[in-house]
């Protein structure tokens, strides 16, 4: 009982290392979004402080709003997810059930993508932009992005898919549906979960993205991501304002990540444990 | 009603790779019939079933249903219904969802559909569970619900695939009953796979037994169990199993261990069979087949015997009264018309 006692309390001990290690940023920005920025400097730092939204009023409407920046941000978000999912789950579920010529070679193909280093192919990807305009436009950088997204959203999707055991669709073929109407009516209500999981991944990996995105965007559309470095120059840092804009760009994070998370969780199972899909 | 849902199998190959799932199956299956694919797993029996439903197309040969070549015709298209081994019934629909499910895919008018669910349903006594998923239907539930499923659209053709399978043995036998009843009263053709001789026997009208990718045999259960046409047959029909025995046919008797037993076949020629010993047709008499008593498997309102008959092992079913005790000596023998002869090189009947 002791030993079992004494096990416990090591395990809770690492854990709350761990915990505090993993938090301590986002404490430390929450904090000092809320401070004025001769608080943020004060050393030792100040754990009391009157709290402001002086910093969250500067980069919502001052001159330098970064409130564009968060509307291009989801615009681009909402759009790679949106076109990912349209091109994704057919392609899933053609690579989970049909058989077709080459279809190993798809199969690896999508996930030899998810293996290139992302710096080997950001100047190719701005030579192919630039060449067709796209340098700076929400086009090109969904684009971009698709091609990330998409491989992943299939690999990730096509497990989905293969845990739905093949007699369901079988049956709704006897009963008279069509292919496209076994997938619609019998097929994506039950891989659900799936898609759910998939839609919050490729959502966040879009929202979070700060490689490519430095490099294809512009003045036109730059998402949050960037724009936040506009806080950060060679002569200061104005750290009030850069982490009052982290805050907000975690806002979604943690709003999909608390409404998904059931979601989230059923969905990770699901793919986990073969045949758990059948509920 | 009456003359919907005959079938006409001819010639029908069907090769996976370099393997030869089917080789050549023809029969017919006359409407209004309960007929019964049997055989042992891997012989072709279920092959047969998804290349009549359509799930699977032949390499070669053709399937005709109701006078009409179906063999490239989609499963949607064939007017046929079907309970799958695993009931594939839709988890995230309701019971009263999933038997609509085929109605909806007609485009019958929503009226129509909830009073036909309600009536099969009611057929299938599943009423009272209509607004369940099937994640909360006990096995048993979970199978009516695809029977309801499969009648409720009046398909010409009602395949099932081993569809008690799945069911624990006491629910087996009260479902084997009302499926036949069932299928009585709607006056259907169903086609039914099975690798149980017992469920294939009771059930049937006529039934085809399957071995290796070819129909050995077809016929009604009696004549399946009476003069089974091939050894294979014989050891798979009938439980226990027909003896088969090595033996050396000379002039109306055969010889078994040593001892003359008369026939009833008349062949040309001095020659060596396999006689055949249903473990029912031997009985005990004095001037019979010497056997020492084995084992003795007493199963209540009868005993299963194994005799040594000089090295020779049989199985012999016995009433319960006058059962011999393990290390007793007796004396066995069979009227001559229930000893069946094989050649033991083509594994044919005699």
């Amino acid at each position: 009982m002791t030993a079992r006692r004494l096990r416990a309390a090591v395990i809770l001990a690492i854990s709350a290392v761990f915990l505090l290690a993993w938090a301590f940023p986002i404490i430390w920005s929450v904090l000092n979004s809320f401070k004025t920025d001769s608080d943020v400097l004060a050393y030792p730092p100040k754990l009391i402080f009157s709290p402001t939204l002086g910093a969250y009023r500067e980069v919502l409407f001052g001159s330098g709003s970064i409130l564009p920046n968060l509307v291009s941000s989801m615009i681009i978000s909402v759009g790679t997810t949106i076109v990912t999912m349209l091109m994704a789950i057919p392609a899933a579920y053609a690579l989970a059930r049909l058989r077709f010529h080459g279809k190993k070679f798809a199969g690896f193909y999508v996930l030899t993508t998810q293996m290139l280093p992302p710096v080997g192919i950001i100047i190719p990807y701005f030579l192919v932009l630039q060449t067709i305009g796209w340098i700076d436009t929400y086009q090109g950088i969904i684009l971009i992005y698709l091609s990330f997204s998409l491989p992943f959203a299939i690999w990730l999707l096509v497990s989905y898919f293969e845990d739905i055991p093949l007699e369901m669709e079988e049956a709704a073929y006897l009963d008279g549906a069509s292919r496209l109407r076994t997938l619609w009516r019998i097929i994506i209500p039950q891989v659900r979960g799936g898609i759910a999981v998939t839609v919050v991944f490729v959502f966040l990996n879009a929202w979070n993205e700060f490689l490519f995105a430095v490099v294809l965007s512009g003045n036109t559309v730059r998402p949050v991501t960037v724009a936040m470095f506009n806080f950060v120059s060679v002569e200061q840092t104005l750290w009030a304002k850069l982490a009052a804009v982290s805050v907000l760009a975690m806002l979604p994070v943690v709003v999909l990540g608390v409404v998904a998370q059931k979601q989230i969780v059923k969905g990770l199972t699901i793919g986990a444990v073969k045949g758990g899909g059948r509920r | 009603m009456t003359g919907r849902g005959h079938v006409k199998f001819r010639d029908i190959v069907k090769m996976h790779g370099e393997f030869a799932a089917l080789k050549g199956v023809s029969f017919d299956i006359e409407p209004g019939e309960f007929f019964a694919l049997l055989g042992p797993s891997g012989s072709g029996k279920s092959t047969t079933l998804r290349i009549l439903a359509g799930l699977d197309a032949p390499t070669a040969g053709h399937v005709f249903i109701d006078g009409k070549d179906v063999t490239s015709t989609d499963a949607r298209d064939r007017d046929i219904a079907m309970v799958f081994q695993s009931y594939a019934l839709y988890p995230h629909m309701t019971v009263a969802e999933n038997i609509a499910f085929p109605l909806e895919m007609a485009r019958l008018p929503k009226a129509a559909i909830g009073s036909a669910v309600k009536e099969a349903a009611q057929k299938v006594k599943i009423e009272h569970l209509l607004g369940r998923k099937p994640g909360q239907l006990s096995g048993g539930q979970q199978q009516r619900c695809a029977l309801a499923r499969a009648i409720v659209r009046k398909a010409r053709l009602f395949l099932l695939d081993e569809p008690l399978s799945n069911l624990d043995a006491k629910l087996r036998l009260e479902t084997r009953a009302e499926l036949k009843k069932l299928q009585r009263s709607l006056g259907v053709t169903a086609v039914y796979v099975t690798h149980d001789q017992e469920e294939a026997m009771t059930l049937a009208d006529r039934m085809a037994v399957f071995m290796a990718g070819e129909i050995q045999q077809v016929g009604t259960p009696a004549e399946v169990f009476a003069q089974p046409n091939s050894i294979d047959i014989a050891g798979f029909i009938g439980n226990p199993p027909m003896n088969l025995v090595p033996a050396r046919y000379t002039n109306g008797d055969i010889l078994v261990a040593g001892h003359r037993l008369k026939t009833a076949a008349r062949l040309p020629d001095e020659r060596d069979v396999i006689a055949g010993l249903r473990p029912s047709a031997l009985r005990i008499a004095p001037d019979g087949l010497k056997a020492q008593v084995d084992l003795v498997e007493d199963l209540g309102d009868m005993a299963v015997l194994d005799l040594n008959c000089g090295g020779t092992i049989m199985r012999m079913r016995v009433g319960d009264h006058d059962v011999p005790r393990e290390g007793d000596t007796i004396y066995v023998t069979a009227r001559p018309q229930d000893i069946h002869l094989f050649d033991p090189t083509t594994r044919k009947r005699l």
